[in-house]
């Protein structure tokens, strides 16, 4: 098997690899996509930039969602206790069923929805004559039914369409029912990606359910975990992480998540800022709102586990706490230890390409790095520029047209909430000791001279960029597993896990190295040839003539 | 309004006819996604959604999970913008762009609710796509779905209805004595298949759709991005020009039947019937083919139909056991339900998840038949039904098998019914696409599936379902009568043995009025009211097996909230016993009672039981004896107990008819036999009688107490009772069943105290009444109005003398952290107990590595050895390690270590106990005192 490991090579001999792929457009695609495109380069004195976060081109095989998805599917999606309703016909409430592998268990309510899907199952009457009322109904059904700790309505393309007023019902129906209903206007076409969604879930979740409960923590330290959506057992495997430290978790947004608990999620004292592109608002405006600041951490991977239990260590510089910290450190790397030796020398060598949604490229890679796995090629399905570049590059981006039709909430400090840990000064100093602490540096900078970074990777760059880089093993997501796997090149979802996981924290590590290793062990790969071990490089199933249009509305 | 309690937040089963407004987990799609399968069975057909770039995500994920092959659809990505501008330059960059990445023949344009809310008129977008590409040969189908419109169904036909509208048929391509087929939603197997049926009769055949290869590649040396096969676009122009159109689809639309417009616009018959499914259908689709080929069936299809009405034989004792739940779109119902009835497998559920409104009136009068034959009275046929609907017609009506898509996994696991998937989506298993239902082989295929599940079901749960069968009042079968008489023959037998000793008896009655034991009963502080305030008990639990099973009952629980009979804290040795009994003395002066009530039945732990009387006697022989029992071993012991100085004995008696002690007793354990229903409660009654029987001859004092419980044996009291005075009990004892939850009566209603108060009125005319019972635990010390038990639970033999040598320490696997019940291969971590010879301590938990990864990590032989190498050292200072089992290496590496391994399914305590004994006679130092002596 192809086990021989590239050498990285310079810079410029990559260069030449991303014109390989991008001179088969013509000139105004090859313009447009170039710019989605960086071979990173250390070495240059101004920092590199990429293009991201701008509309999809129309036809492509985009791997994007939408608003709806970001909203719903994401962030909504993993919360156990509360009754979310989708208003509209009845394709978006199913495919937003149990895909995503956000696991709940019931909480001391006994309530988990997380099992269930609700929709009012629009149909043409409710298209004509609006649907309003179905929702109503709906809402009083699921309260009466389900006992719910708050209603949350969702809608679908055609609900701002006909005018369906969501927030009016909403403010109705819990007056009505006495249960918080909170709407969220994420139609499908708002927005240029699933993106879009998360920002409006989040400043709901802002607006009307963080800082309704005043109950203390018990413990002395005690943070929310944000951006963790549980998939496949991590956010509990990184709870095991904190309690094990004597920290106590509020409450995690949104993985096996409560609005019971997020309720009161400003009552603790520091954030933790897991996936930054869904939920760095939420961390901001409890910044502005409560003054609770952020920490960027990171808990796939063994180092960055690592680095980000210490960070923390640092921010409460606490000698007990530091000390606990880095017993429970010494102690989960004695467990794993034999293991992680053992899958190392299995798996170094190995290159891999990916391709997520807009955080897992990043962590993946650094969990793979510990592995001794290097990586060729990343990209993020949705992401921004401040995930590629660092969070320094904010105030430079410019908001086009799509984006600015999305609510930026404006906070204010809430009076008698409002507590900092640190003065401003205090804080710019622990900035300097504390990676993280309220910055976010981006992928690029933590990637290899040479590798490429590509955004909104499509169909044809993948198989080109394949091609070109015999990457041993793509990590992405099912629209793209199969077409890898038919060419004979491994793979495994960084979505799903392809039904594993946990693979965060210590413990994860090892059921992902070993997952990794069962997929290079697989003996069907004995019996199948990758792509360029028996054909010629790009045989021009691609032709110059590619001519992609522009993509965009009027 | 009910009373809304928390529990029941839990309750989430759908009422009946009360939802309307609220889908709660849908059975349906929407209409694009049934166009875009459609759409992959059209050679060099792609798909673009007119909408936003979300619905082709979603539908593209669930596709591709459940056919595991690359799935591509195209979005027009209409943003903000498009919604308010029109999406029309979008969809054309959209068809630009397609064409350029994929050069299809045809392009599906399929319109989602965004395109049709904002009223997108694809046809003419269309029209002046062609104006401005004149020279394009690419085919735009317009085809409207709008997800509001329909599910995937419709979806499906809307496109197969736009395709054949919208190509430029042209009858003269037809071959000669050409046939069409048109079917619905199947799999690519199932595609396959009929090709090759078709095919075997010499037809020349247009399939449409024909995602046989499409959807189901084979591996190739050189991916394509563009999948193989499919229906050829001259194949479907063709279609004008065939002889017949045979449609398979009961339910199809009218105005979306492709086969209706070709009848309509080119006058080809379209004869429309189901999907050849189960044999009805398939003769009936044999038939036609027949016919219209001139050609007989082939001798190996008439094989496979022998086999197919072979097998259906082989299997019908089990199928007509089947209580189907079919759940799907309206053709796959009814396919699959004709197969069940031809089976004699009642479809009690039968959902479509479309609005089909023909669909009841089409498949109820099918199902009467055989409900009939199998006098089923509860079966339903809905349509537009949710999971909510499902799930609770399911319970409703039995069902034994769900027959469906994997979507119905949440109603498998709740319900506990198995899931036959076999239409889409399936997404939890692999092998969607190579789903096998048509023809006499493909029916079998699935039959054997449902078949298997239901002898699964048998199989694993025969023995109870047997018992509720045969042991179920409503039910006076044959064999409930034979055992009917057999306890019968039991309970008389035990009367013939009363009425040889009748003579005796009166005479006895007589004396005991006078004897010691009277006067004892008078500072007993359960058989004297007077005293009970004044006289303190103390019960020893010394007796931790039980020999029967009573339905109230679970004696795992343990809590000091929790004052019942059965419970208890601790279980201790007789020696321990002894000694706290004595340090109880010290501290309770009034303590006149010693008892044993437990935790289990004394007598069933004869042994600790006598040896702890004998000790107590010694030293105080004024003490009132008394023993609980449920009487199982009473006609063993009687004797033994009167030699003993027991003076009294309560009896549990709930009923003397052995129909109602089967309703009260899951088992009774008779050396070594287990006996169920009422040859048990026969058993258990026959000893009690003789039992209380041979006690009162030697002098003891009865007691019985009755358990009264609700619906079951509460107007059977009165019967009880009269029967233990006319046996010569003293005192009877009514109290109210505590509903223990865990217990088989758990969620039974306690008998209110007023009608208790009534019974026990009754009652008083046959024997006195014991109204100021406590229903007290097994550990109880003190008057029957304070228990203080709970300050003594640690200090149980405080003073002991015994402890002649340091502490054992043992690790115990346990997960309940009651009973050692884990592996230690699966241990994640140990329990560390200590023990002085008296009492069990607990120390800590200690964190280990699972020795056992799975067979992956253990070919790694050398991690293993260094992980055991850990917990050896982990274990240092323990003696022991009690776990349920361990494998033979590790078993070996820590006896090399000088830690002994012992096997024990029992209670901690217990546990430990005995392996401390056995450590003392082997002679065994602790290893803590060794380590001190170093």
């Amino acid at each position: 098997m192809s086990s021989e490991t590239i050498e990285a090579p310079a810079a410029n001999q990559q260069q030449s690899l991303t014109d390989k792929v991008l001179d088969q457009y013509e000139a105004k695609v090859y313009k447009n996509r170039k710019r989605h495109m960086v071979t990173v380069d250390h070495a240059l004195e101004t920092p590199q930039e990429i293009a991201a976060n701008v509309k999809t081109v129309p036809g492509m095989l985009t791997h994007r969602g939408c608003c709806f998805a970001g909203c719903k599917g994401v962030v909504l999606g993993p919360i156990k206790d509360t009754l979310t309703i989708v208003h509209g016909p009845i394709g978006c409430s199913f495919y937003t069923w149990g895909t995503r592998r956000h696991k709940a268990i019931p909480g001391d309510d006994g309530l988990n929805l997380v099992p269930y899907t609700f929709s009012t199952d629009m149909r043409e009457s409710d298209i004509v004559f609006g649907g309003e009322k179905k929702l109503m109904k709906a809402i009083e059904e699921g309260i009466e039914l389900f006992h719910p700790n708050a209603v949350f309505i969702c809608s679908t393309c055609p609900v701002g369409l006909i005018g369906d007023d969501i927030n009016a019902v909403a403010e109705r129906a819990e007056k009505k029912f006495g249960v918080k209903c909170v709407s969220f206007s994420c139609e499908g076409y708002k927005g240029v990606s699933q993106s879009a969604g998360h920002h409006i879930a989040s400043n709901q979740i802002i607006r009307h359910v963080i800082g309704e409960n005043d109950t203390p923590p018990a413990a002395q330290y005690s943070v929310n975990v944000l951006g963790e959506y549980n998939i496949g057992g991590d956010g509990w495997e990184t709870e095991r992480l904190l309690h094990r430290c004597g920290i106590e978790v509020i409450s995690v947004m949104t993985g096996d998540g409560a609005v019971a608990d997020m309720q009161r999620a400003h009552m603790a004292n520091l954030n933790l800022v897991q996936c930054h592109r869904s939920i760095n608002y939420v961390a901001e405006m409890m910044k502005t709102q409560y003054g609770i600041d952020w920490l960027k951490v990171n808990f796939v991977g063994i180092k960055s586990t690592t680095k980000s239990l210490r960070a923390i260590a640092t921010y409460f510089d606490d000698p007990a706490l530091t000390s606990r910290i880095e017993s429970v450190i010494a102690d989960e790397m004695e467990t794993i230890q034999s293991d992680l030796d053992y899958y190392r020398s299995r798996l170094t060598g190995k290159t891999a390409a990916l391709y997520v949604g807009g955080s897992r490229s990043h962590h993946y890679q650094l969990l793979l790095h510990d592995l001794g796995v290097r990586t060729v090629l990343a990209g993020y399905e949705f992401a921004h520029r401040d995930d590629y570049e660092g969070r320094q590059v904010i105030d430079s981006i410019k908001v086009d047209a799509d984006s600015k039709n999305i609510e930026t909430l404006h906070v204010e400090p809430i009076k008698g909430k409002y507590h900092v840990r640190f003065s401003a000064d205090q804080l710019e100093d622990l900035k300097g000791s504390v990676n993280g602490l309220e910055y976010y540096e981006g992928m690029m900078k933590e990637m290899d001279n040479g590798s490429l970074v590509v955004d909104d990777l499509n169909h044809f760059e993948t198989e080109a960029f394949v091609e070109l880089l015999h990457p041993d093993i793509f990590f992405s997501g099912i629209k793209d597993k199969f077409v890898l796997q038919k060419s004979g090149i491994k793979s495994r979802q960084l979505h799903s896990y392809d039904y594993q996981g946990p693979y965060a924290g210590f413990r994860g590590a090892i059921n992902f190295a070993h997952d990794l290793d069962m997929e290079f062990s697989s003996p069907i790969w004995d019996m199948v040839t990758p792509p360029w071990q028996s054909k010629p490089l790009l045989n021009g199933t691609f032709t110059n003539d590619v001519n992609f249009a522009e993509g965009g509305d009027k | 309004m009910t009373k809304r309690s928390k529990g029941a937040k839990t309750r989430n089963v759908k009422p009946e006819g009360t939802l309307e407004d609220l889908n709660v987990n849908p059975c349906k799609m929407c209409m694009p996604l049934g166009s875009v399968t459609a759409a992959y069975g059209v050679e060099g057909c792609m798909s673009i959604l007119h909408g936003s770039q979300g619905c082709a995500t979603y539908i593209r994920r669930h596709m591709a999970t459940h056919y595991n092959e690359p799935i591509d659809v195209a979005s027009s990505a209409l943003t903000e913008q498009g919604t308010v501008y029109g999406g029309e330059a979008n969809l054309h960059k959209g068809i630009d762009n397609l064409i350029k990445l994929y050069n299809p023949h045809v392009i599906n344009i399929s319109t989602t609710c965004l395109a049709e809310t904002i009223g997108e008129d694809v046809p003419s977008m269309i029209f002046r796509w062609y104006e401005s590409h004149p020279k394009s040969n690419t085919l735009l189908v317009s085809t409207p779905s709008p997800g509001y419109g329909g599910s995937q169904y419709e979806g499906y036909f809307s496109f197969l209805r736009s395709l054949v509208t919208t190509v430029p048929m042209d009858p003269s391509l037809a071959a000669a004595h050409q046939l069409n087929v048109i079917c619905g939603p199947i799999s690519p197997a199932d595609t396959r298949f009929l090709k090759q049926m078709i095919k075997s009769f010499g037809i020349h055949a247009v399939m449409l759709p024909d995602v046989s290869s499409s959807l189901d590649q084979g591996r190739l040396s050189v991916y394509n991005r563009t999948p193989e096969g499919g229906t050829k676009l001259t194949a479907i122009r063709s279609m004008a020009g065939s002889d017949l159109t045979i449609e398979l689809g009961e339910f199809v639309p009218k105005a979306m039947s492709p086969g209706q417009y070709l009848q309509d616009r080119y006058g080809v018959r379209c004869q429309r019937m189901n999907a050849p499914i189960a044999l009805r259908d398939i003769d009936a689709f044999i038939k036609i083919l027949e016919e219209f080929s001139g050609r007989k069936i082939s001798a190996s299809v008439a094989q496979e139909r022998a086999r197919y009405l072979d097998a259906m034989i082989d299997s019908h004792k089990y199928n007509s056991e089947g209580r189907a739940c079919i759940f799907g779109d309206p053709d796959f119902c009814y396919g699959i339900t004709r197969l069940c009835l031809e089976n004699g497998i009642v479809p009690v559920v039968v959902a479509a998840g479309s609005a089909c409104p023909e669909f009841k009136k089409h498949i109820q009068p099918q199902i009467d038949d055989l409900a009939q034959r199998f006098l089923v009275d509860n079966f339903d046929v809905v349509q537009a039904a949710d999971f909510g609907d499902i799930e609770r017609l399911a319970k409703k009506n039995g069902a034994n098998v769900l027959i469906g898509s994997s979507d119905g996994r949440r109603v498998e696991a709740t319900c506990a019914i198995p899931l036959i998937r076999c239409t889409f989506p399936i997404h939890d298993q692999i092998g969607g696409q190579r789903v096998r239902t048509m023809g006499y082989s493909g029916s079998l295929m699935l039959l054997d599936r449902i078949t298997n599940a239901l002898l699964l079901r048998k199989t694993s749960g025969f023995r109870a379902a047997i018992r509720n069968e045969f042991y179920d009042n409503t039910l006076l079968s044959q064999a409930h009568l034979h055992r009917q008489t057999q306890s019968e023959q039991l309970v008389a037998e035990a009367q013939a043995c009363l009425d040889d000793a009748a003579s005796d008896y009166t005479a006895t009655r007589e004396q005991q009025k006078h004897s010691e034991a009277v006067q004892k009963t008078k500072s007993h502080p359960c058989f004297t009211a007077g005293c009970s305030s004044k006289n303190a008990r103390i019960h020893l639990p010394v007796a931790p097996k039980c020999n029967i099973s009573c339905n109230y009952c679970v004696r795992r629980f343990d809590c000091p909230n929790e004052s019942r009979p059965g419970v208890t804290s601790q279980v201790l040795t007789p020696k321990q016993a002894f000694e706290y009994w004595k340090d109880a003395r010290k501290r309770i002066p009034n303590l006149t009672t010693v008892g044993i009530a437990g935790p289990g039945d004394a007598l069933a732990n004869w042994d600790k039981t006598i040896e702890t009387i004998n000790l107590i006697h010694k030293t105080d022989p004024q003490s009132v004896f008394c023993l609980s029992t449920n009487g199982l071993l009473l006609p063993r012991y009687a004797d033994k107990i009167a030699a003993a100085g027991v003076t009294h004995v309560t009896v549990t008696m709930n009923a003397i008819d052995p129909i109602i002690g089967a309703q009260i007793y899951e088992h009774v354990n008779l050396d070594g036999n287990t006996y169920i229903g009422q040859a048990a409660a026969g058993i258990l009654l026959s000893n009690q009688i003789a039992g209380i029987c041979m006690l009162v001859q030697a002098g003891v004092i009865v007691k019985v107490n009755t358990v009264l419980i609700e619906g079951v044996n509460d107007s059977h009291v009165e019967e009880v009772t009269k029967k233990a005075a006319e046996l010569g009990a003293s005192v009877s004892n009514i109290m109210q069943m505590i509903p223990v939850k865990g217990s088989v009566f758990g969620g039974k209603a306690q008998v209110p105290q007023k009608k208790l108060a009534c019974i026990r009125k009754t009652c008083r005319a046959y024997l006195p009444q014991m109204g100021h019972c406590q229903q007290c635990r097994a550990d109880a010390v003190g008057t029957l109005y304070e228990d203080l038990s709970h300050l003594f639970l640690d200090k149980k033999a405080p003073h002991t003398q015994t402890s002649h040598h340091q502490a054992y320490r043992m690790a115990v696997a346990s997960k309940s952290g009651l009973m050692v019940d884990e592996h230690f291969g699966h241990a994640q971590q140990l329990a560390i107990f200590e023990s002085n010879g008296t009492s069990v301590r607990f120390v800590e938990n200690r964190n280990l590595d699972t020795y056992c990864k799975g067979s992956d990590a253990c070919l790694k032989e050398q991690s293993k050895d260094v992980r055991m190498q850990r917990v050896v050292s982990l274990l240092a200072d323990c003696d022991a390690l009690l776990c349920l089992r361990a494998g033979t290496e590790p078993m070996r590496m820590l006896a090399d270590a000088g830690i002994e391994v012992r096997l024990t399914c029992d209670r901690i305590e217990t546990a430990v106990l005995d392996a401390e004994q056995s450590l003392v006679s082997k002679g065994i130092i602790p290893v803590l005192s060794r380590m001190q002596s170093i």
